[in-house]
């Protein structure tokens, strides 16, 4: 639990029936979910700077078409903190290329910059925030409900603690930032000093926000018993959504891709070398499979966004 | 008829608790009844209701004595899982009884927990949707709803399993009026259209004692009446006239003139229009205005509003161009429907929230050079849940913990402290923990809490939400006497009786600004909707006339 739930309580959003305003969210879960684990898995395989820079694009593109680019900034943060991280770490132990930008002497280090680490650190760090941001989509494009029935399958319990969690966070956060406005209101200074002074002013209220927790996830309990959780074997709503041309684009994008994507990885049309010396990046992006790829992952996407806008 | 449900002796009393929730109750529910059940905060309405679903004594614990039946199921024995196809449950607080994301994940996820097969889970959804209105938002995330909003969906999702006996505990303790009248038409469309079996906990009397075939008044965790509505609100006259409707009250009062024998049948009516109709019968005697009091003029402004824009985008204000002032000896009722800028504009008085334009004067001074804390010194607010205030172990500390952060000491902190508790009535919960207390007695601690600085203006948002009618008298006696010596109060509230009672002058709030502003009696005289019952009963015969105590009886013609 975060002293930032303390911050100024806000108004809820209010989109009314806008809830899955995403229209990836709005198809088969099922479908959805085939369709970013083939991004995810794309951005996992693809090591070439150039087709990793588009895959990037690709999923940033995505997320903007979802109107939900700005909710995936924390995402992007922690993806670019541990990328930057990467890239500049790298070069300083990586001694492999042949073209030496600088070089220096640390106490016991010698540090050698190549234009060959540099690439590697700055194309792994792409490659993670792309992943990153494809797990970022899956939470887009999957409400956590779907998520839930996709992971009842396997485990109901773990699904159910997802799909609460998911309900009440917005809950506790709410709890928190009225709890501390409360406090302000009868004079208590929390917005003074330094951070950690106003962390310190804080702390008493976390009492009062984990004893709120503590009842409502009693109340939750009750309210789950009373409406028959435990009574037997469950059963699965299956049928809410009717299987559509969308849902078919989605499911064979992403099948389409995987094989592309193998295909394309035993022929080395995704590969890439960096060491001793860069291989050329641009060689590879007119290998077929590697297009078919891009189509595979671009179409469908494009398709439901744009006709799930209109 | 058969009995759907029955308590044999039941006395109960929850784990660590000194005094038994509910004392010796034996009843019987038949199939189809309409039953209210009525009673103060803490009087066990709630612990009945959750004995007649098992979570007494299986979830809560504690000592369970007596025998409860339903549909020949006793539950010592069966769990509340194994009842929750017979009995259905919508809890007080809607956010606290919701488990998934969406609405219609969450109307199936009692169904699922039923076994029901998948196709019959879709229709019982689709059903649940259209019977209470809400198909447009069955995608919605329950994040994004409204209380009354949310409050239809925990119905929805209970009635869709269909269950013999339909429980309802304050459902509407957390709602506007509009969503509570939304809500209590479902539920009545409910029983007329199903012949369901509901008994429905509520304080908001004048809203479903006509809609009830059965009255259940609890006192002390006892039933002490147990009556038709008529036969209720005969023995409610005579003793404990709070309880009634404010039109049952004012035939009440005419009774009493009339020693009660000589009254058209001894009925009281329940609704406006049954008030009429008994006006017609009883032409001999008519209602007329008593002498008004005089009104005290109000005093020095205490709070201004300068074309103050408020909300959380810049482009697409909450309210604009609000101005207004607040002064000392006002009882201001602030009114308008859910999200129209009460609760934000409130929050603009003390700092809380920053102004996007305009700007607000605390006497005299520009808020926005003030912090949250030295605002405080000069205006209280009491949010809409006092557990918000709770942050120590017991009500003397809470008093403590605010003189302590406004600063004072010495003999004026003892003074002030002492003062408190003596209006507010705290001296026997000093050493009690906040959190034990009932609902009414948290809301006086978390008042104190808030306001035990004299400040010059007072706040309150939405005060009376779940609160009994007796605590409801009481908190609007005190706020009267705060008036009296001099303070500002303003009161945000959906309670239209409230406001009509207590209230001096009242602002509507909508359309993006004030809608009007002016003494209660001619902005509540003619609405149609922020409008007490006896006004609507008598606009046109005694124009302002808001509420009972206003009333004499006599025998001039209106």
């Amino acid at each position: 639990m975060s002293t930032a739930a303390l911050a100024p309580a806000r108004r809820r959003s209010r989109a009314r029936g806008t809830a899955t305003s995403c229209a990836l969210a709005r198809r088969q879960p099922a479908a959805s979910a085939a369709y970013v684990a083939a991004v995810a898995f794309a951005a996992l395989v693809v090591v070439n700077p150039v087709q990793v820079a588009i895959l990037l694009g690709i999923v940033v593109g995505l997320l903007a078409a979802s109107g939900r680019l700005r909710a995936s900034l924390p995402y992007v943060r922690v993806a670019l903190a541990v990328g930057l991280f990467l890239a500049i770490l790298n070069p300083f132990f990586s001694r492999g290329g042949l073209d030496v930008i600088w070089q220096t002497d640390l106490w016991i280090f010698e540090i050698t910059l190549t234009l060959q680490g540099l690439v590697y650190g700055i194309t792994t760090a792409l490659r993670l925030t792309a992943v990153v941001l494809a797990f970022a989509l899956f939470n887009v494009a999957l409400e956590p409900d779907d998520q839930l029935g996709l992971l009842s399958r396997f485990s109901f319990r773990s699904g159910l603690v997802l799909s609460l969690a998911a309900r009440l966070l917005p809950v506790l956060s709410s709890d928190g930032a009225h709890i501390a406005d409360a406090q302000r209101a009868r004079g208590m200074e929390l917005d003074r000093g330094t951070r950690r002074a106003r962390a310190t002013a804080r702390l008493p209220l976390l009492g009062a926000l984990l004893t709120r927790s503590l009842e409502r996830a009693v109340d939750v309990a009750a309210a789950m018993e009373a409406r028959g959780y435990g009574s037997g074997r469950r059963s699965q709503w299956l049928h809410r959504r009717p299987w559509r041309a969308a849902d078919a684009a989605l499911a064979g994008g992403a099948v389409l891709a995987a094989v592309a994507l193998l295909t394309g990885l035993l022929r080395g049309a995704v590969g890439y070398d960096f060491y001793p010396l860069l291989d050329d990046p641009w060689a590879q992006l007119t290998d077929p499979w590697w297009l078919v790829t891009l189509v595979a992952l671009v179409a469908p996407g494009a398709l439901v966004l744009v006709r799930g806008r209109t | 008829m058969t009995a759907i449900a029955q308590f044999e002796g039941v006395t109960y009393t929850y784990p660590e608790a000194v005094r038994p929730a509910l004392r010796d109750v034996t009843l019987t529910i038949r199939p189809a009844e309409v039953i209210l059940l009525l009673g103060g905060s803490g009087s066990g309405k709630s612990t009945l209701l959750r004995a007649l679903n098992g979570l007494v004594p299986h979830f809560h614990g504690g000592t369970f004595a007596g025998r409860v039946t339903v549909d020949e199921f006793d539950t010592r024995t069966a769990r509340p899982h194994d009842l929750a196809r017979r009995v259905g449950l919508v809890f007080q607080d809607p956010e606290s009884q919701s488990v998934m994301t969406t609405v219609e994940r969450e109307i199936a996820f009692g169904l699922e927990n039923l076994g029901v097969a998948s196709p019959a889970i879709t229709r019982l959804v689709e059903e649940a949707l259209i019977s209470l209105g809400l198909s447009h938002l069955r995608h919605a995330p329950l994040a994004e709803l409204s209380g009354g909003e949310l409050q239809k969906v925990a119905l929805a999702a209970v009635i869709a399993t269909q269950p013999h006996l339909l429980l309802l505990d304050e459902p509407t303790s957390q709602l506007d009026p509009v969503s509570s009248e939304e809500l209590l038409s479902a539920i009545r469309r409910l029983s007329e259209d199903t012949g369901a079996t509901i008994v429905l906990a509520e304080h908001r009397v004048e809203r479903c004692l006509h809609l009830a075939t059965r009255v259940l008044y609890m006192e002390d965790g006892a039933v002490l009446v147990d009556a038709t509505p008529q036969e209720f609100a005969g023995w409610a006259a005579g003793s404990r006239r709070e309880l009634l409707p404010p039109v049952a009250r004012l035939f009440a009062r005419r009774l009493n003139g009339q020693a009660a024998a000589s009254a058209a049948d001894g009925r009281l009516p329940m609704t406006v229009k049954d008030a009429r109709h008994m006006l017609d019968v009883v032409e001999t005697e008519m209602p007329r205005r008593r002498k008004a009091e005089a009104q005290v003029a109000p005093g020095d402004v205490v709070l201004r509003t300068e074309k103050l824009a408020v909300g959380y985008e810049r482009d697409t204000p909450l309210l604009e161009g609000v101005s207004l002032e607040l002064r000392r000896g006002e009882l201001v009722a602030l009114m308008g429907e859910n999200g129209a800028g009460k609760s934000t504009l409130v929050k603009h008085f003390n700092g809380l929230l920053k102004p996007l334009r305009g700007a607000v004067r605390l006497l005299g001074r520009d808020v926005g050079t003030l912090s949250v804390a030295e605002a405080a010194r000069s205006c209280a607010l009491l949010g809409q849940n006092p557990n918000d205030y709770f942050v120590r172990d017991t009500v003397a500390a809470e008093i403590d913990l605010t003189l302590e952060n406004l600063k004072f000491e010495g003999a004026l902190r003892d003074e002030l402290a002492a003062r408190i508790i003596a209006e507010l009535d705290l001296a026997g919960l000093l050493q009690r923990d906040p959190r034990d207390l009932s609902g009414g007695e948290r809301t006086r601690v978390a008042l104190a809490a808030a306001a035990c600085g004299d400040p010059p203006l007072v706040v309150l948002d939405e005060p009376t939400r779940g609160m009994d009618p007796t605590r409801k008298g009481e908190l609007a006696r005190t706020l009267q006497c705060w008036v009296a010596d001099g303070r500002c109060v303003l009161v945000v509230t959906h309670d239209v009786e409230f406001a009509a009672r207590c209230a001096s002058r009242v602002l509507v709030l909508g359309d993006g600004g004030i809608l009007a502003d002016g003494p209660a009696d001619e902005v509540l005289n003619g609405s149609l909707f922020f409008s007490t019952q006896v006004n609507r009963l008598l606009r046109h015969a005694l124009p302002g006339v808001l509420h009972e105590d206003e009333i004499e009886w006599g025998s001039s013609a209106l």
